[in-house]
């Protein structure tokens, strides 16, 4: 039923790669140099192998022309270094950066988080970077998340009392110090060359206010991971990614296949940037029953702002999925919630961009429904029931969600003065 | 309806040291195209706002959008691809040792591409260009051509149905290109014409809206050397985007583009497509184009009942079917470049599309009456109307605001190619035959002011 992931570097010999009795395949994570340059779901039986050799004639016919991409790319680059006139530039000293992580009564998640991010810390500081971490703790029920902080040194802890991820976004925003302020979700780990990846991307893209990272499955055990993992994941792609101005240049999906910028479970932001629009917004993200949507928000308006978002597929980080189908199931729902919450909130707030919105809602919508037929006939990766889950989150969405959201988000800020 | 800004044609040569920032002032989007010596690799187009464009970011794009080309002329074997019905794209190779052996691409395939190749052009080629009463587009054609590095044998201007001296006035200007009236209208006869009356083994066609990329004519003789090869066609890239319509050419109808991978296409091609019509159109375009002496002979010439002036286009692509039919075969190589200057005006693109389906219509009637497949009436009688019946559909739901301004004059050239075809039954025997192929003596090549070729054939 799972799958077996396996994380391979391309320029070594490569191993024979093998699912238990109980998987049927394997999930290749790959590498070039570190950098991650494709990932791969391959099915293969339970209790099967696949030999080094054949696995790299997939890789080749599979990624070659990549491993050429990126031979290329530092073909570019190294010419470009060598130039005298650019080693006579004097080097830009790394911003400073917080790595925030957000959670609320998950404390076993924020452990296995923190321990890494304890790692990249320690890493960090030996090559002349600093990382500040802070943990957000949202309207806990209890000490424990405080604790585990408490028995790390040098982390910092900050507890917001309103429930909602953006409430606790905000709070990071408030405390942290870092001139980059990374959020990484409590479920997930960042990889090893994960602040490496985030430094890469703000010392290509100086300009850049927004950076967002690959997203890969921390692990693949139950259907519902296979599942959302096979439908796509929260992958953008392995290539490097600036979104700068109106992108596509006929998209009308655009700014809001946002989505494509990248995913809240691993993003950063320059803080002055981030403080300056106001931070994140309160009605979006605040949980079950309200609507998600909120790093879809914050993206649309770093760059409706003017300031570039970069994607780098080396600020890597592995996220653990939902693993029941019912929570699957609410996922999609959010998903759909939220999509419609930011619309909403788009047609309301910004005037140039109404025609474009009802645009985007109205793709939207088809391409929901255009799914349905696929699933009938039994040819759509995703089920009937995500497929409808999402669909009907965003009609619920459509009536309203923002506005209703905005009065709860009301109430809790009444509550917590 | 929202201002248009014109699109940037912007060309990057990849010896060259890439700039620390890329500007695009005064466009909508910017078109970028990646060379490397010269031989195209690549391209991708940007919005403007997303300039100015650091260099990181050209490294990335350049990198991204030229590996597949860079990954062919590294790592495929001599054979070059056969062109399939999937889109096939991924690595020439599963060897993953050698991929990985791949370092310094460009500078290894910089040493591959100075191998210029074996066939002599300036011994073998002759140049036609037909033309009519288009002067101006005439002269910068031939401007170009001047400036060729390696010379053809002969350049021949075939001066189609001239109705004033413009174009033998423009052909004085130009020393060693030879001037040929052809009366009769019709481009597939003024090629015929100009086929007649040229020397050389291999006998390349360009149009006079075309300006060939000054090493164009030694790279399309190039694929000649292997003696299985009957045509050869090149990339044709956009001269300019200024205006609308020529964005909507290159854009939605796809432009000539066949991208920047060389493609075998044989045998093998036809066969994986003959019940549903062999897409001969994808082979390359009459802008760009070469044919061996000893196709024509094998097989006649261009039909004269298609093509500009008569149905309306797909001469050269009808062609094309012949020889894959008798077993030659068509090699598609990008490294042979040309630009061409769609047209600027909406109406002529709408007229010009109409023409379009026209011709192909006709081409398939005239396809299935050779060679009896009956993938051309599956063709023309399901998939042309079922595509078009979608294209409606979405139009009405107001989806297809792009194409929607050409799909009924599109649809009324459909109906006029069987109209035309049925029309002109009876030119079907003349319109190819063989006629013998007059040699003027070498050593006295056609010069400015000949008189007029006495055309054989049917005088319809």
């Amino acid at each position: 039923m799972g799958y077996a992931i396996h994380d391979l570097e391309i320029t070594d010999p490569l191993p024979p790669v093998s699912t238990d009795a109980t998987q049927s395949g394997v999930a290749l994570v790959v590498r070039r140099g570190g950098r991650p340059i494709g990932f791969l779901m391959h099915r293969l039986g339970p209790g099967q192998t696949m030999p080094g050799d054949d696995l790299a004639q997939l890789l080749a016919a599979l990624l070659g022309e990549k491993i050429v991409a990126e031979g290329l790319r530092e073909e570019l680059s190294a010419r470009a270094a060598a130039d005298p006139a650019l080693r006579a530039r004097v080097p830009m000293t790394p911003p400073s950066v917080t790595a925030a992580v957000c959670t609320k009564d998950r404390p076993a998640l924020v452990a296995r988080c923190l321990a890494a991010l304890v790692k990249q810390r320690d890493a960090a500081a030996a090559a002349g970077t600093t990382l500040e971490i802070l943990i957000v703790d949202n309207a806990p029920s209890d000490d424990r998340t405080a604790a585990l902080v408490a028995s790390h040194e040098g982390v910092r802890y900050a507890r917001e009392p309103r429930p909602g991820l953006d409430f606790a976004r905000n709070r990071a925003l408030a405390e942290a110090t870092g001139e980059l302020l990374a959020f990484i979700d409590d479920d997930a780990v960042p990889d090893q060359w994960w602040l490496d990846g985030l430094l890469e991307a703000w010392r290509e893209n100086p300009d850049a206010a927004a950076f967002t990272g690959l997203v890969l499955p921390l692990e693949l055990e139950t259907q519902a991971q296979v599942l959302f993992e096979s439908r796509g994941g929260f992958r953008r792609g392995f290539e490097k990614i600036r979104h700068a101005g109106d992108t596509r240049v006929e998209n009308a999906m655009y700014p809001a296949g946002a989505g494509n910028f990248g995913a809240g479970a691993n993003m950063a932001f320059r803080r002055d940037v981030l403080l300056a629009l106001g931070g994140f917004d309160e009605a979006l993200d605040t949980g079950a029953p309200l609507p998600g949507g909120g790093d879809l928000d914050i993206f649309f308006r770093v760059v409706r702002a003017g300031h570039p978002l970069v994607y780098e597929p080396r600020y890597l980080a592995f996220h653990q999925h939902r693993r029941e189908r019912r929570q699957l199931r609410r996922q999609y729902w959010t998903w759909g919630t939220g999509f419609m919450a930011f619309a909403e909130k788009s047609y309301g707030a910004d005037a140039g961009a109404r025609e474009r919105v009802r645009g985007i809602i109205r793709w939207w919508l088809l391409h929901q429904v255009g799914q349905i037929p696929r699933a009938m006939l039994g040819r759509n990766p995703l089920p009937m029931d995500m497929i409808v889950a999402e669909l009907l989150g965003g009609l619920v969405g459509l009536t309203g969600g923002y506005r209703r959201s905005l009065r709860r988000t009301r109430r809790i800020q009444a509550r917590h003065p | 309806m929202k201002r248009f800004v014109p699109t940037r044609i912007i060309d990057l040569e990849l010896a060259e040291p890439l700039p620390d920032s890329l500007e695009a002032s005064d466009c909508g989007a910017a078109w970028l195209v990646f060379w490397l010596d010269g031989v195209p690799l690549g391209q991708c187009e940007l919005s403007a706002s997303q300039f100015p464009i650091p260099r990181s970011q050209l490294e990335s794009l350049a990198a991204e959008v030229t590996a597949p080309a860079v990954a062919h002329h590294l790592l495929a074997g001599p054979d070059v691809p056969i062109a399939m019905p999937l889109d096939s794209g991924g690595t020439p190779t599963t060897d993953l040792a050698r991929v990985l052996r791949v370092e310094a691409p460009l500078a290894q395939l910089r040493a591959r591409l100075a191998d210029r190749g074996d066939v002599d052009a300036s011994r073998a080629l002759s140049l036609v260009i037909c033309t009519q009463e288009r002067p101006d587009a005439l002269a910068r054609c031939l401007r170009g051509v001047a400036a060729l590095a390696v010379r053809p044998l002969e350049v021949i201007v075939v001066d189609n149905a001239p109705t004033t001296s413009a174009t033998r006035d423009v052909v004085r200007e130009f020393p060693g290109v030879a001037y040929v009236a052809e009366p009769h209208p019709g481009l597939s006869r003024a090629r015929n014409t100009g086929v007649r009356h040229a020397s050389g083994e291999i006998i390349a066609f360009t149009d006079d809206d075309v300006v060939p990329h000054p090493d164009w004519i030694e790279r399309i003789a190039q694929p000649f050397a292997d003696p299985r090869v009957m045509v050869a066609t090149g990339l044709v890239l956009p001269a300019e985007l200024e205006t609308d319509a020529q964005r909507w050419f290159e854009k939605v109808f796809g432009g000539f583009g066949q991208g920047y991978r060389p493609l075998l296409y044989d045998a093998r091609f036809v066969g994986a497509f003959r019940g549903r019509g062999v897409p001969v159109w994808r082979i390359g375009a009459g802008a760009n184009m070469a044919v061996r002496r000893a196709a024509f002979e094998r097989i006649g010439m261009f039909d004269e009942r298609l093509g500009a002036g008569a149905s309306g286009c797909s001469e050269d692509s009808e062609l094309w079917y012949r020889v894959l039919a008798a077993g030659g075969v068509c090699r598609y190589e990008p490294r042979a470049v040309v630009h061409h200057y769609h047209r600027r005006d909406p109406e002529g693109v709408a007229r010009q599309m109409r023409a379009y389906m026209r011709g192909h219509v006709a081409a398939l009637l005239c396809q299935y009456e050779r060679h009896g497949d009956g993938g051309n009436l599956f063709r023309l009688g399901v998939s042309l109307p079922s595509y078009y019946a979608g294209l409606l559909a979405r139009a009405a739901l107001g989806g297809v605001r792009l194409r929607r301004r050409t799909i009924l004059g599109e649809i009324a050239g459909c109906i006029a190619g069987v109209a035309y075809y049925v029309g002109h039954r009876a030119d079907a025997g003349s319109a190819v035959a063989p006629a013998p192929v007059e040699r003027p003596s070498k050593s006295a090549p056609a010069r400015a002011g000949a008189a007029p070729s006495a055309s054989s054939g049917s005088t319809r």
